[in-house]
Formats: C-alpha cells, sequence, structure tokens
C-alpha cells in the first residue's frame, strides 16, 4: 500500500487536494479569527457557510453566472453577520446562543428555500463549476506547479488571504485598533472611539468569508447544493482558530494539516483499501479534539474574547 | 467620531427588569416572527391563513393528531431538559445530538441480547442503558474540559459528528445490520422491549409519561435541591463557589452526565416508542432542536413540556401543511430558528431603553 | 501678570443622577502650569467631577470653559480634542501589546501603523519629562509605577495640556510617589495644568491650591501653602477631626498557646518572585492587623491560609491541628471564616437572594437539608436572622444581592462568615467602599468577635482602621513580614517605611 501511495503523481495530487479542500474552511477561519481577534465569538459560521454556498448555487443556476454566485454569497454572509452583530453586540445576548440559532436559521432555511424553489429537490440542477486557473509559468515548475498553482481562482483567494489578514492585523493601524477591542475594549473607548463600530465591521468581515467558503464548496466542488452539504466545516473553521492561536500563518497551517487527513482519506478510497471509510471520515474531529487536548491552555486567546463590551459611565 | 452616540438617541441598559416587561417584549417578538413566517408561506407560494390553519389542523385537529403531537414532543422534552439543566450552570453542552445518539445505541447494545425475555426486564433495561449511554457520552466532554481544558462547545459538537459515523459503522453492513436488508438500520427490535402505548388507537407511549417525570424531577432538582442550588451557582458567579471549596469539576461532570443522561432517553423513547429499530433517521434532529426549545422554554422545565410540544405540534403539523397546501414542510425549521432569533432579541431588547441623550445649556 | 485666560475654568458645573446630586454647582479655576488638587472624601463628588471634565458624563447645568473657550465635551473623544487628558485610577491599558502599542492605539491617520514616527515622538516625550520607558516592553511586564508613566504619555501625546490624575498614588510605593511628584512637577513647569484628586493629606499638601469638596459641593479654594493639613481635613469632613482613638475593648489575656502558627510560609506569589519565610502566631481574641500597598503578598497570605491555594513551603497550625494542606472545605469545617477582597466576584452569588448566599458552601450541610432536599424554612429563617444582627438595609431574605449596596452586601459576607468563624477569621478590606456608617458596624462586630475569643487577621489599606483596631501590627512587602508591632509602639511614619520597603532591607 506504501509503494502505491508514495508515487510521485499520487503524492502530488493529494498534496494539490490538501490546499483544494482546505479552500472554504480556510476562508471561514480566516474570517473568524479576525472576527475573534475583536473580541466577538461567532459560533454561527456553520449556518453562515450553509446560507452562502446555497445562495451562491441559487444566484449561479438562476443567472449562469458564477461571479454572481460568489457576489451573492458574500453579501449573504455579510447580513446573516449583521444579524448576529446587531444580537450580540448591541443587544448583548450570549454569543454562543445566538451562534447556534444563526445555525439553525441556516440550515432552516437552506432547506425549506431548496425545496420551495426547486420542484424536484433531489434532482437539482447542476452548475458548471469554477475551473481550474493555472498561473502561467508558475504552473510548470515542478512539484509546486501542479500542488499550488494549478488550482481555482478562489482558492488562490484564500492563500492570498492569509498575509492580506496579517498585514491588515498587525502592520496597520485600523488592525491594531481592532485588536485592541478584543484585549481591552475600554482603551479604545476611552481615546473617543468607537468599539462597537469596529466589531460591527470585523463580524461582517467574518461572515463574507464565511459566506465565500460555502460559495466554493457548491460553485467549485460540488455542483449542486444538498443540505448540510458544510457537515462541520464551519465547527472546524473555529477549532482551526484556536489551535492556530489566532494568528494568520498558524491557521494555514492548521488547516492544511485537517485538509491532508480528509484527501489522504479520498485517495485511501480510491486505491481500495479496505478502512471503513467512516473512520476516515471522522478522523479530523477525533483530529481535532486531540489537538486541543495537546495544547493545554487558551494561549494567545484575545484577552476579552466572548465578553460583551459594556462602557460604565464615569 | 462617536459624537453621534451622545447627542440624538441612546440605548441606555436598565438595572433591573421586571418579568412583565421581558414576558410583553418577547409576546411582541413573537408576532413579528409570525409575521416573518406569513412572508415565508407567501414566498412559498401559499396563502400564509390557509396555510397556518392547515398547520394547525395538523396538530391538534383530531384525537389522533393531538396525541402524535406529543408523540414527537416527547424527545424534545427530554433534549430540552437536557440543554436546560446544562445551560443553567453555563455549560453549554450542544452535544445533546450525540448524546441522544449514545443512549439509543448504548440501549440497544445492552437490550438486543434479551430478545425474548419479559418486558419486566427489558424496558428497565432499555431505561437504564439509554441514562447510562448518554451519560457516559456527555462526561466524556466533561472530563475534556475538567482535564485538558477544551470548551464543551467545542468538544461536544465534534463528539456529534464523531458518533454519528460511528452508527453508521456499526449499522452499514456492520454487526447490527438487519441480516439481508439493504437499510442502514437493525431488524426490529423484540417486542417485549417496545414501550407500551397509552391508548388504543394512537401512538402515545409511555416514554411521554416519563418525559412529564422527568420534568418534575428536574424541577425539583433545581430548586430544591444542593446540587441544584450549585447548579445555579455555577451559573451565575463560579469563583465564589471555588472560594467556598466547593469542587466545581464534581459540579461540572456531574452536570454534564445529568445532562447526558436526559438525553439519552430521547434516543430510548424514539427507537423503542416509535421506530421499532435503531437508525439514524430515528434519532437525529432532536438534540439542537432541544436547545431552542429550552431557551425559549426560559431554561425552567415547565417552560421546556410547553415548548416541546409546541415544536412537536409544529413538526406533526407541518407534513399535514405540505399535503393541503404544498409548503415544503422543511419550513418549520426556519420557523424554529426565526422564532428562537427574535426570542432572543426581544428578550434582550426589554433590557434597555431608548433615551434622548441630555443637553448641556 | 497677564491676563490669558485659565487653562481651566468650571462655572456653576451641577450633576444629578436621578433625585441625588452628585455635584452642586461647582466653580473652580486651574491655570496653566499649576498643581491642584482635588480635596474630598468617598462620595464627595470628586470622580464624577473628573468624569464630567473628560466627557464621559454630561452635567445637567454649568459650563466648561477651556483656555476661555466654553465647550460642550459629549464624550471623551471632544475631552482629548480640547486638550483634557486623564489618567485613572485603574489603569486602561493592553496586557498583551507593547508601550508603544498602548500609544498609538486609536491614533493617528492613514492605513500603516507608522510605528518610527511615533516611536520618536515617545521619545521625546519621555526625555521632556525625565521618564525611561521601553516603548517594546509588553506592558505586562512593567511595574505599577512604570504603567502610570504609559498612561500619562498616553495623554501627553494626544496633546493634552490638562491632565486628570485620579488617585494615582493609591497603587504606589512612598518611593514611586515621590518620583511621580517630580514628574508631575515637571509637567506643570511646562505649563500643562494638573489636576491632582486624592483623599490622603500627604499628597495634597504637595500642591499649589487645593479644592475641598463636600458632598458634592465646593467647600473653598485655597492656597496650599497657606493652610495645615488638619485645617484641610476639617473641611474635609465638615467637623473637627478627632485623634484615632485606642479600641475600647481591653486587650485579652495572652493565652498559654497560640491558636494560629504559622511556620517558615513561602507564598506562591505571581511571576515567580522569591519570598521569605513568614513566621507569625496569633492567640485567641487578637487581632492582628496587616498592613501593605495592594500587591505585596496580603492576599495571598489569606488564600493560602483559607485553603485556596497551597503555600510553596511551611506550614499552618490551627490550636496545634495542621491546617496546611488542607482543603478550602476542610479548613472552614475548622471554624475558619474568609471575607475575600473582591466582595462580588469572590464573595457573592450576585443573582442568588441574601438567604441563598449565606448558605453558599454549606448548602450540603444535615442542617440545611430535610431528607435530598434543602429546608427553604430554615434557610429563611437564617436570613432574617442575618438581616435583623447585621442591620442589613434590605427588602426581605428573599432580595437579589446584585441590588444590594456595597455597604449592605459586605454584611451579607460577614453574617455568613462571623457564623462560620468559631476560631479564625481572615478578613481583607472589610471596609473598602463602604460608607461611613456601615464601616462603623463593621468595625464594632469585628471587636465583638474578638471580645468573644476568636482570632482575625485583618488586611486593610487603611492606616488609620488598623491602628484603631488591632492589638498587632504586622507590614507586608514582597511577600514577607518586613515589621511587627504592638499598637501602642506602632506610628505611621515607621509603618509607610516599611511598606515601601526601607528598613527590611528588601529590593522588590
Amino acid at each position: 500500500m506504501f509503494a502505491e501511495l508514495m508515487e510521485a503523481s499520487v503524492v502530488i495530487s493529494v498534496l494539490a487536494a490538501t490546499i483544494r479542500i482546505a479552500t472554504p474552511v480556510l476562508l471561514a477561519a480566516l474570517g473568524e479569527l479576525v472576527a475573534e481577534r475583536a473580541g466577538v465569538y461567532n459560533m454561527g459560521v456553520e449556518g453562515t457557510m450553509l446560507m452562502g454556498a446555497f445562495t451562491a448555487y441559487l444566484a449561479a443556476s438562476a443567472s449562469g453566472s458564477l461571479w454572481l454566485g460568489v457576489g451573492a454569497a458574500l453579501m449573504t454572509g455579510a447580513l446573516a453577520s449583521l444579524v448576529f452583530a446587531f444580537l450580540v453586540i448591541t443587544l448583548r445576548i450570549e454569543q454562543i446562543v445566538t451562534g447556534l440559532a444563526i445555525n439553525l436559521l441556516g440550515s432552516g432555511l437552506t432547506v425549506f428555500w431548496l425545496r420551495a424553489a426547486f420542484a424536484d429537490a433531489d434532482q437539482t440542477p447542476t452548475i458548471p463549476l469554477f475551473a481550474a486557473l493555472p498561473l502561467p509559468g508558475l504552473a510548470d515548475l515542478p512539484w509546486i506547479g501542479p500542488v499550488v498553482f494549478q488550482q481555482k481562482a478562489l482558492t488562490y483567494v484564500a492563500l492570498l488571504a492569509v498575509p492580506a489578514v496579517w498585514f491588515f492585523l498587525f502592520r496597520t493601524r485600523p488592525g491594531l485598533d481592532l485588536r485592541c477591542c478584543g484585549e481591552n475594549p475600554k482603551a479604545l473607548d476611552i481615546k473617543g472611539h468607537s468599539v462597537a463600530a469596529r466589531q460591527y465591521a470585523a463580524v461582517v468581515f467574518g461572515g463574507a468569508m464565511a459566506g465565500l467558503g460555502g460559495a466554493f464548496l457548491t460553485l467549485a466542488a460540488s455542483a449542486r447544493f444538498v443540505p448540510e452539504i458544510t457537515n462541520g466545516r464551519g465547527w472546524l473553521a473555529i477549532v482551526i482558530v484556536i489551535a492556530g492561536m489566532w494568528r494568520p500563518v498558524p491557521v494555514l497551517l492548521a488547516t492544511l494539516a485537517f485538509s491532508f487527513l480528509d484527501a489522504l482519506q479520498l485517495q485511501i478510497q480510491g486505491i481500495g483499501i479496505t478502512v471503513p471509510y467512516q473512520l476516515l471520515l471522522a478522523a479530523p474531529y477525533v483530529f481535532a479534539l486531540v489537538v486541543l487536548a495537546l495544547r493545554r491552555s487558551h494561549s494567545g486567546a484575545p484577552a476579552r474574547l466572548g465578553i460583551a463590551y459594556r462602557r460604565e459611565g464615569g | 467620531m462617536s459624537r453621534g452616540a451622545f447627542s440624538g438617541w441612546r440605548l441606555e441598559p436598565l438595572a433591573d427588569v421586571p418579568l412583565r416587561r421581558r414576558a410583553l417584549a418577547a409576546a411582541s417578538a413573537l408576532t413579528l416572527a409570525a409575521l416573518l413566517c406569513g412572508l415565508l408561506f407567501l414566498a412559498a407560494g401559499a396563502n400564509p391563513f390557509l396555510a397556518f390553519a392547515a398547520l394547525v389542523k395538523g396538530a391538534f385537529g383530531s384525537w389522533r393528531t393531538a396525541t402524535e403531537t406529543l408523540v414527537k414532543a416527547t424527545p424534545l422534552i427530554f433534549t430540552g431538559l437536557a440543554a436546560a439543566v446544562a445551560f443553567r450552570a453555563r455549560l453549554w453542552n450542544i452535544g445533546a445530538e450525540g448524546q441522544v445518539f449514545a443512549g439509543a445505541m448504548f440501549a440497544y447494545w445492552v437490550q438486543h441480547g434479551l430478545a425474548g425475555q419479559p418486558m419486566a426486564l427489558q424496558l428497565p433495561v432499555v431505561v437504564l442503558g439509554a441514562m447510562a449511554g448518554g451519560a457516559l457520552y456527555a462526561a466524556l466532554a466533561g472530563v475534556l474540559r475538567t482535564a485538558f481544558r477544551i470548551d464543551e462547545v467545542i468538544s461536544t459538537v465534534m463528539l456529534n459528528y464523531i458518533i454519528v459515523y460511528m452508527l453508521s459503522m456499526l449499522l452499514l453492513k456492520g454487526p447490527w445490520s438487519e441480516a439481508g436488508g439493504f437499510f442502514e438500520q437493525t431488524a426490529k427490535v423484540d417486542p417485549g422491549s417496545i414501550l407500551p402505548a397509552l391508548f388504543p388507537g394512537s401512538r402515545l407511549h409511555l416514554g411521554f409519561l416519563l418525559a412529564l417525570a422527568a420534568a418534575f424531577l428536574v424541577q425539583v432538582l433545581i430548586t430544591r435541591t444542593p446540587l441544584g442550588y450549585e447548579i445555579r451557582a455555577m451559573g451565575s458567579n463560579l469563583r465564589a463557589l471555588q472560594v467556598q471549596g466547593t469542587s466545581t469539576v464534581r459540579i461540572v461532570l456531574v452536570v454534564m452526565a445529568l445532562s447526558g443522561l436526559l438525553a439519552g432517553l430521547a434516543g430510548a423513547t424514539e427507537v423503542y416508542g416509535v421506530h421499532y429499530r435503531l437508525k439514524s433517521g430515528a434519532v437525529a434532529g432532536y438534540g439542537y432542536a432541544g436547545i431552542v426549545v429550552a431557551i425559549l422554554g426560559g431554561l425552567r422545565p415547565w417552560g421546556v413540556v410547553c415548548a416541546a410540544i409546541l415544536f412537536g405540534a409544529l413538526v406533526n403539523g407541518a407534513t399535514y401543511m405540505q399535503i393541503a397546501t404544498g409548503v415544503p414542510s422543511a419550513l418549520i425549521y426556519a420557523i424554529e430558528a426565526i422564532i428562537l432569533l427574535f426570542y432572543l432579541a426581544g428578550w434582550a431588547a426589554s433590557g434597555f431603553r431608548l433615551r434622548r441623550a441630555a443637553h448641556v445649556r | 501678570m497677564t491676563d490669558a485666560p485659565p487653562r481651566l475654568e468650571i462655572r456653576n458645573l451641577t450633576k444629578r443622577f436621578g433625585s441625588f446630586t452628585a455635584n452642586d454647582g461647582i466653580s473652580l479655576t486651574v491655570r496653566a502650569g499649576e498643581l491642584h488638587c482635588l480635596l474630598g472624601e468617598n462620595g464627595a463628588g470628586k470622580s464624577t467631577l473628573s468624569s464630567c471634565l473628560f466627557g464621559l458624563l454630561q452635567p445637567e447645568e454649568g459650563v466648561v470653559l477651556v483656555d476661555g473657550r466654553a465647550l460642550s465635551l459629549w464624550s471623551p473623544a471632544d475631552a482629548i480634542a480640547a486638550g483634557i487628558g486623564m489618567v485613572h485610577q485603574h489603569f486602561v491599558l493592553v496586557p498583551a501589546f507593547t508601550v508603544l502599542e498602548n500609544i498609538m492605539v486609536g491614533t493617528g491617520r492613514g492605513l500603516l501603523a507608522d510605528r518610527k514616527a511615533a516611536r520618536a515622538r515617545v521619545a521625546g516625550i519621555c526625555r521632556s519629562y525625565g521618564l525611561a520607558l521601553d516603548p517594546d516592553r509588553p506592558v505586562s511586564q512593567l511595574s505599577v509605577g512604570e504603567k502610570q508613566w504609559v498612561e500619562i504619555v498616553k495623554s501627553l501625546y494626544l496633546g493634552a495640556r490638562l491632565l486628570i490624575l485620579d488617585e494615582p498614588s493609591a497603587v504606589l510605593t512612598p518611593q514611586e510617589s515621590e518620583r511621580l511628584f517630580v514628574i508631575l512637577r515637571q509637567l506643570a513647569a511646562s505649563g500643562i495644568a494638573v489636576i491632582l484628586i486624592s483623599h490622603k493629606m500627604r499628597e495634597v499638601m504637595q500642591s499649589d491650591r487645593v479644592t475641598v469638596l463636600r458632598r458634592g459641593r465646593k467647600i473653598a479654594t485655597v492656597d496650599t501653602a497657606g493652610v495645615t493639613s488638619d485645617e484641610l481635613s476639617e473641611m474635609m469632613v465638615g467637623r473637627r477631626v478627632r485623634p484615632v482613638t485606642a479600641a475600647a475593648a481591653a486587650p485579652v489575656a495572652p493565652a498559654a498557646e497560640p491558636l494560629l502558627s504559622v511556620g517558615g510560609l513561602r507564598l506562591a506569589l505571581a511571576r515567580g518572585r522569591a519570598t521569605a519565610a513568614i513566621d507569625l502566631e496569633l492567640g485567641r481574641g487578637e487581632i492582628l492587623g496587616i498592613a501593605g500597598i495592594a500587591g505585596n503578598g496580603q492576599d495571598e497570605l489569606l488564600e493560602t491560609i483559607a485553603g485556596l491555594v497551597p503555600a510553596e513551603a511551611g506550614e499552618i497550625r490551627l490550636e496545634g491541628r495542621p491546617l496546611s494542606g488542607l482543603s478550602a472545605q476542610a479548613v472552614a469545617a475548622m471554624g475558619v471564616g474568609y471575607v475575600p477582597g473582591d466582595r462580588f466576584r469572590d464573595g457573592l452569588v450576585p443573582d442568588f437572594s441574601i438567604a441563598e448566599n449565606l448558605i453558599l458552601g454549606a448548602q450540603w450541610q444535615k442542617a440545611l437539608r430535610r431528607g435530598p432536599l434543602i429546608d427553604a424554612a430554615a434557610v429563611q429563617a437564617r436570613g432574617e436572622a442575618a438581616i435583623a444582627g447585621f442591620a442589613i438595609a434590605a427588602s426581605g431574605p428573599v432580595m437579589r444581592c446584585a441590588r444590594l449596596s456595597g455597604g449592605n452586601a459586605q454584611k451579607v459576607i460577614l453574617a455568613r462568615e462571623f457564623a462560620k468563624a468559631r476560631r479564625l477569621l481572615l478578613c481583607n478590606q472589610p471596609t473598602r467602599g463602604v460608607d461611613v456608617g456601615a464601616t462603623e458596624f463593621i468595625h464594632a462586630e469585628l471587636l465583638r468577635k474578638r471580645g468573644e475569643g476568636c482570632a482575625i487577621l485583618l488586611v486593610s489599606e487603611e492606616i488609620d482602621d488598623l491602628l484603631a483596631l488591632s492589638d498587632r501590627i504586622a507590614v507586608m512587602f514582597g511577600g514577607g513580614i518586613a515589621g511587627l508591632f504592638r499598637r501602642d509602639e506602632a506610628d505611621v511614619a515607621r509603618i509607610g517605611r516599611l511598606m515601601a520597603g526601607q528598613g527590611a532591607g528588601q529590593a522588590a
């Protein structure tokens, strides 16, 4: 078995699949990273991804344009998290409960709308997927070429987002202010700046990214929407932010680690090894628990994560 | 800048909010939710009033349908209680979904070897097995929190996904699959293990009474026992309990086990009271719905019962609604979520007041 | 003398909270380059006034003028734009950020964070006022005094020409306090107006002018050079100040065997600071007061004896029986009560009623149960007894503790812990933030407990309280005991030196 796995073409295929599979989770994780750096714990990533996936599919199949689908997903994600932001930032409702409610909303609305919009919900029309976008010149490099530079457009977006988020958080002035909201919002408030505005922006960004991640699932991976298509990727994104200590590059590495497991599982199935496929499917979740158990403390967490900010008078 | 926050309108938190204000706000929020749902009905191409009427008729229209509503409510009472108990202690057990599975699986595991034995033996085994299975699976998350500091929100969600795959392994050409069958399910369970029906002509079974008994016991536990005191104290100020030397580790493990125990019972009632087989479709979905039920019920046992019956009515009426008006029954899941969100918003908003900011001369 | 308008002028400022008037028609002026002190007791209205100046609160009446211009201060942003800066009593810093980042946050324009420019400006400010700050050190690693400098630089960076400091030396050693005043003097010399809010006479006497507030009204503004501290104290409290008298109760005869003995105890202090061994003994019916600046091990000492935190080394014995190594519950069972310093965080469950809070920790006791259930009648009765016995201002035992005032909440905790403390009572800041009436009551109760033969370890920031109540006083510094004397041997100057670490020969 090992000999088969170690063949160059197989290795390349697994690594390329890793990056491809990583895309939706990476997008959602980077978005959640920003939101959590601003102090907001958005548990509703799963539902937001789901809603993004669905509206992307709906818009694309209705209009024939994939990029319109992307736009729809971005807007859906932003809108859903705007609602979430209002509930937890302005009304200060418990963040965990509200996140769950968003997940339920995502599940419920997408299933309902799917059945309402399509006569036969089990045979919804497929849409043409995003094609791979090999980058000229780079795609021909040995090894790296086929693995990294023959991916789809959204994957490049996700990979570029890693240094972009890093730069924003750690090298720009608004990024510093945003991190302050997650560490000690009073310090920013007392200088006369709005904590809430920044938290809203961070949460909406996170939601848009989650929506975009969902869009990848329907527009670049499977060609139609099925209920619960996200299958826990949103939750994995949350785990990855913790495992990645709220820093973009470790988040990327953690995402790749999880996706590698997934890619490996697909390859093994293809070869026909008799391991029950359910074990392989469950592996990422078990792995998540192991990773969290090994990281004994929430080091690197923004100090005021999850705590709604209330300005005390005087 | 932030000038706008001060000159103009301002949301001011109220110090002490009377229950009446909260309830009034919740009621208005639910009315708004109903309006939004009406829009959804329209979007599905149906007359909202007709659709709603069909929903009600499907839920309570006859003796048979009314008892069927209670059948649908039964597992929700259990998972609602499970969530309520944990949430009162601010233990975010999102794992009722998996704990229902665990309860059903453990019950089946200990029961199916007893086929042929009298009901007096099999039924208690089923009930106790379900309790044990759910309790153990939930306690696992408790251990992960106390020994490894893993947030129970995340660990329970991960465990939810894991156990679904475990069940699939057992049922799809696995050791428990029905011999000669094509579906992912077990053979029909022994008649001696089936929860007896309460009335002829309806599916309402013993599980419903067990659920009501559980609600009563949980109410007594929370309000009148030392453990209930500790649960409420932990939910309000965990640190103060620790300073007194009370072991919060013990409380976390006990409460998680208790929560899982209740959820596990939902698994048993569905397998042994309704479907008579262990299969994924029999036990899925109740955990997350139970959380909604718990919140709408104000985390109080009798509120949970009422909310569970409401949701049971929605589920039951939806099938008739789909037949009568063509509105997909899946709408009710969206309705559940909308009700929850508006309820949360209404409850929270009632804790604020809109004021014009005072002006300096 | 030029007729430049004063840096700050307040005319007739009035601030009300409902029916309560916190500031009543206050008028004062502060000139540029002046060190102006705002003096008053707790509740006199100092904090409210400064909050109004910083835009955190909006007064109902009155005008605020900076350099002659009338201003509407709707928010801190407006105050900052007007050149008003504030250093709060509880610092508003981000421990995870560096000094530079803390100063830069919320400033500047443009996308990129211009660290070079900021660094240069901060260096310039530090040079001008003799502050030694490393801009790249994380704030979590700074000493309390250094953190305060960061707060000052923050305000100066934003262009403050009026600086308000709220009780700045509450958290400083006398050495750090002196250094602070040197810096403040330099600020004043460079033309900045400094307002110092304080109720400590030592600081007040170092200012140029003093405004005394009492119960929301301004009593007077005087030149500091022309008054004595006694006159100021009299203005502050409105009556002749009686010198502190010895406690009324007669000293208890020393028992043969000490009740509490602590030998070779080393506390586990934060950040692994090495500590000296603690030896002390406490007899029956004796109050040992523990003085010291916050953060020198007093909290840890009480927590260790109470069994919440294990000691690094050493042993504790109660009536000869070992106490160290026991759980908090076991320690309480031996007749030890513990009144924590942070009453709402550590001492109470805010959503619970008074009666329920009284049984916190005792919820499994057989005396409070009937079978598996809690005996509600017994719990209620305890609640009523406590309300009566401790004069708690509440509507009844079912009232939620979150709605109690600080003093009444403290009384609930005392009622609970007094009942537990048959032998030993550990008290951390029992009268902090408590009004005068409740404070007197609590003092009387402590003396009564002492009269019953209970030993009391009393940690307090108020040296006067300790002098009034204690039989002996210990001073803690750096996690060890720097000095120990009987009340009649104690003098404030000596205690102050020991609090600062002078005399024990120990660096921080």
